[in-house]
């Protein structure tokens, strides 16, 4: 219980109530600060990005252009004529995005569909920390996974896969979205009234049809906010990729090639410590950083927008 | 009635249809249970391989090149927790005072509304934000400062600096070391080894580039005015009554730049100095000519070095080092365990923020009346009754918050680089130091098949923190539930 001492109104009697003002004007004023720091954040990324990239740009030796259309890139390398488009990098990322969007969003929509709609308490008991455990290994843990366990064992029997390659870095990501479509989406279904189910039900309708014709089609901006975040999650995720794509970027649709990503180029850069302030390849990074911080950026943004404005509300 | 959904369900067979819900319920079980399969072989490859690795030498011992059986991770454990004690400590009042903002005060000023609509909004958008794009903030903002302490760089001499001792190291023909201190003074030819801003002859100011001398020539074609090799040696000169450095950029134009006291990389020794001895006892060192001999006795030996002299055998020129106290502070932050500290916070504040607007959300709304009904202010609401209230749920988010910050990598390699092992250990807060994540990434990557194994018995050690920050986590929901919120 509360001491007699730290009860609230033995506080109120000590200050009188202009200088309760003043200290309240004061706290408040701390709290507009802690504020602040969120949104100087968001600046701070925004003025860096385009400041920084402004020196990869200014360079007489890039065009935008080119770095928008390029399939070939070389910055980073020493030796050899500097390329500097950002498909080969930008294609990486979409092709190991997909792979894992192939994986996560089916399996994380149906696993939310189990538990939202079928599973007993029992299972749930099961599955849902086990989820949860997913979620909270490191994204490193799942590169040391992919390169160490799906390279070889899964994928050596499949093809002729490289040591680094995009299916298995694919793979580990989709492993890594799984938990945040199930979750997510979960929550959507959850959010369905029980009454629609019930009208359903009384039409005769079986629990697959409930399912997939009244609580998914009710629940669809939330599903789809969901796989936009784990979309946005996909293509910024770094150490996956780091260890597990190969660090050569290719302009090609073949799977099994190595394929470094935007995220993968950036860890390569700072890996290596070479980078020295003021050179081409330090404000590469950026430039780099900046494509990377639009998409997801944008996608993140699209993704609240859909939830926020599409959500189907019953009252 | 003429629902789509009526006439539909009319027209196939019940049985079917029965049959068909039976099929899907189990693929989803299926489907579902393979999230299991996936933890289960995952943890499984992970005991597998580096379980028998654990034991309290690898816990203790630091990385070897090329020599996994004797690698640890005593240095990494030791960085993880330090930088996760940062990363908190700035991370946490910050997050809670954000979520004090917008939960309790919705201000009534319009402007102030909107500032607060703002704040929400922005939250959301950050929690998506990828942390490689926050390493590269940390880089930027910490380690650099956005480049406004960089006018001149000396051997990563940061500008603004106390609670270190820079002395310099010579070792004696005794082969023990001596150490004398140094002192910052203006050179007479001062190294270029970064990039530093210059001025032209017509005034125009510029950054200089620096190249290294193997770099490819297509790489500096186009910046021959603007740039110089690594270690050029610019000169100092007086012009107008000012002390300035002047070189010569590659295509022969002359820029100079200010000179400011700093510290030699190197510095020779022509004359007996007083010098302090391995034991921490000092001495006039024994400054012996080019021609004399090298003495016989041991302890003489011990005191003696050469004169700099161009033979390389007999050249005594003492190099730099610093001693840094615990206290060691300097601007920038440059790469150090601070600038990686304050990145990962960073990364962790819109979920800190989250869970403790869901903490605060939780606290019932009778508790809030009853306080006001006392007369209480705004704050003294929160403080006597909101925050007591919501504190086992601001805890639990903000320990789950610091458990994504110890599993990650990307910021850390952004600010700190692939630190491995320091060989001085942590002395400061300036210092780098090795953690666990980078230790996995760097040994995961080695081509040295044994740190396979070291990489995963890491792995182990990482998860079981996790755990631990989890199980507490758990622990305080459940025990310091306060009763008003049940």
């Amino acid at each position: 219980m509360l001491g007699e001492n730290s009860h609230p109104a033995s506080d109120f009697r000590v200050r009188s109530s202009a200088s309760s003002k003043r200290w309240q004007a004061a706290v408040v004023a701390g709290l507009v600060f802690c504020s602040l720091v969120s949104l100087a954040t968001t600046v701070g990324i925004i003025a860096m990005l385009i400041i920084e990239s402004w020196g990869f740009f200014a360079d007489d030796r890039i065009e935008l252009w080119k770095f928008l259309t390029g399939t070939k890139w070389t910055v980073g390398q020493t030796q050899g004529e500097l390329s500097y488009g950002i498909w080969p990098l930008l294609s990486g990322t979409l092709r190991i995005t997909g792979i894992a969007m192939l994986i996560a969003l089916p399996m994380g929509l149906v696993s939310a569909v189990y538990l939202s709609e079928y599973a007993s308490n029992r299972t749930r008991s099961i599955l849902k920390p086990t989820l949860e455990i997913l979620a909270g290994i490191p994204t490193v843990v799942l590169g040391f996974f992919a390169v160490k366990f799906i390279t070889p064992y899964l994928l050596g029997y499949l093809g002729d896969f490289k040591t680094f390659n995009a299916t298995s870095a694919g793979i580990a990501v989709g492993i890594l979205c799984l938990p945040l479509v199930t979750s997510l989406a979960e929550d959507a279904l959850r959010a369905v009234p029980t009454r629609l189910r019930e009208g359903a039900y009384g039409l005769g309708a079986t629990r697959l049809e409930v399912t997939w014709k009244v609580v998914v089609p009710a629940a669809l901006s939330g599903i789809i906010s969901a796989f936009l975040l784990a979309l946005a999650r996909a293509i910024g995720e770094t150490m996956v990729v780091a260890l597990a794509a190969g660090s050569t970027p290719t302009f090609t649709l073949d799977p099994r090639l190595s394929s470094q990503t935007m995220t993968g180029f950036i860890v390569e850069t700072f890996k290596s410590e070479s980078v020295v302030p003021g050179t081409l390849g330090y404000f590469s990074i950026y430039a780099v950083a900046a494509v990377l911080f639009l998409i997801t950026f944008g996608i993140t943004l699209i993704g609240q927008i859909i939830r926020l404005r599409y959500r189907e509300v019953y009252d | 009635m003429n629902s789509p959904l009526k006439q539909e369900l009319e027209h196939r067979s019940e049985q079917g249809r029965t049959r068909l819900s039976g099929y899907f319920a189990v693929t989803c079980l299926l489907v579902s249970s393979l999230a299991i399969v996936i933890l289960a072989t995952l943890l499984f490859s992970i005991l597998y391989t580096g379980g028998s690795w654990l034991n309290f030498d690898f816990l203790s011992g630091t990385h070897r090149e090329n020599n996994p059986e004797e690698s640890g991770i005593g240095q990494a454990i030791i960085g993880s927790l330090v930088i996760c004690s940062i990363c908190g400590l700035a991370a946490l009042p910050i997050g809670v005072g954000t979520a004090i903002f917008l939960e309790e005060f919705q201000p009534r000023n319009r402007f102030l509304r909107m500032f607060h609509g703002l704040v929400q909004l922005n939250i959301n958008n950050l929690a998506g934000v990828p942390s490689i794009v926050y390493g590269i903030l940390g880089l930027t903002a910490f380690v650099y400062m956005f480049g406004a302490f960089n006018s001149i760089k000396v051997n990563d001499q940061p500008d603004y600096e106390f609670g270190t001792s820079y002395y310099y190291q010579v070792k004696t023909l005794g082969d023990t070391f001596v150490k004398f201190p140094a002192r910052k003074e203006i050179h007479a030819t001062f190294e270029i080894r970064n990039p530093i801003r210059a001025d032209r002859a017509n005034g125009e100011s510029f950054l200089l580039k620096v190249f290294s001398r193997s770099d490819d020539e297509k790489k500096f074609e186009n910046d021959r005015s603007s740039a110089v090799f690594r270690g050029v040696l610019a000169n100092l000169e007086t012009r107008d009554d000012q002390q300035i450095y002047v070189v010569q950029t590659m295509d022969g134009s002359e820029v100079t730049f200010p000179a400011q006291p700093s510290y030699s990389s190197f510095a020779k020794i022509l004359e007996p100095i007083e010098v302090v001895g391995p034991d921490g006892e000092s001495f006039q060192l024994n400054v012996l000519a080019k021609s004399d001999d090298v003495p016989s006795d041991e302890q003489l030996k011990a005191r003696s070095v050469f004169a700099d002299s161009p033979d390389p055998k007999r050249r005594s020129s003492a190099s730099i080092f610093s001693e840094p106290t615990p206290l060691h502070f300097h601007l920038p932050f440059s790469k150090s365990v601070l600038s990686a500290g304050l990145t990962l916070a960073l990364v962790i504040l819109p979920i800190v923020i989250i869970a403790s607007q869901e903490a605060i959300r939780g606290v019932p709304q009778t508790l809030r009346e009853a306080a006001y009904g006392m007369g209480a202010t705004r704050w003294q609401v929160v403080r006597g009754a909101v925050l007591p209230s919501a504190t086992p749920g601001i805890m639990t988010g903000a320990i789950l918050a610091m458990s994504r910050a110890v599993g990650e990598a990307a910021p850390l390699l952004a600010v700190m680089g692939g630190v491995l092992g320091t060989t001085t250990g942590l002395r400061s807060l300036m210092d780098k130091t090795p953690a666990l994540p980078v230790t996995i990434f760097k040994w995961a990557g080695d081509e040295n098949a044994g740190f396979e194994n070291t990489s995963a018995a890491a792995i182990i050690v990482l998860l079981v923190f996790l755990l631990l920050m989890n199980s507490i986590a758990i622990y305080i929901r459940y025990r310091y539930e306060s009763p008003a919120t049940k």
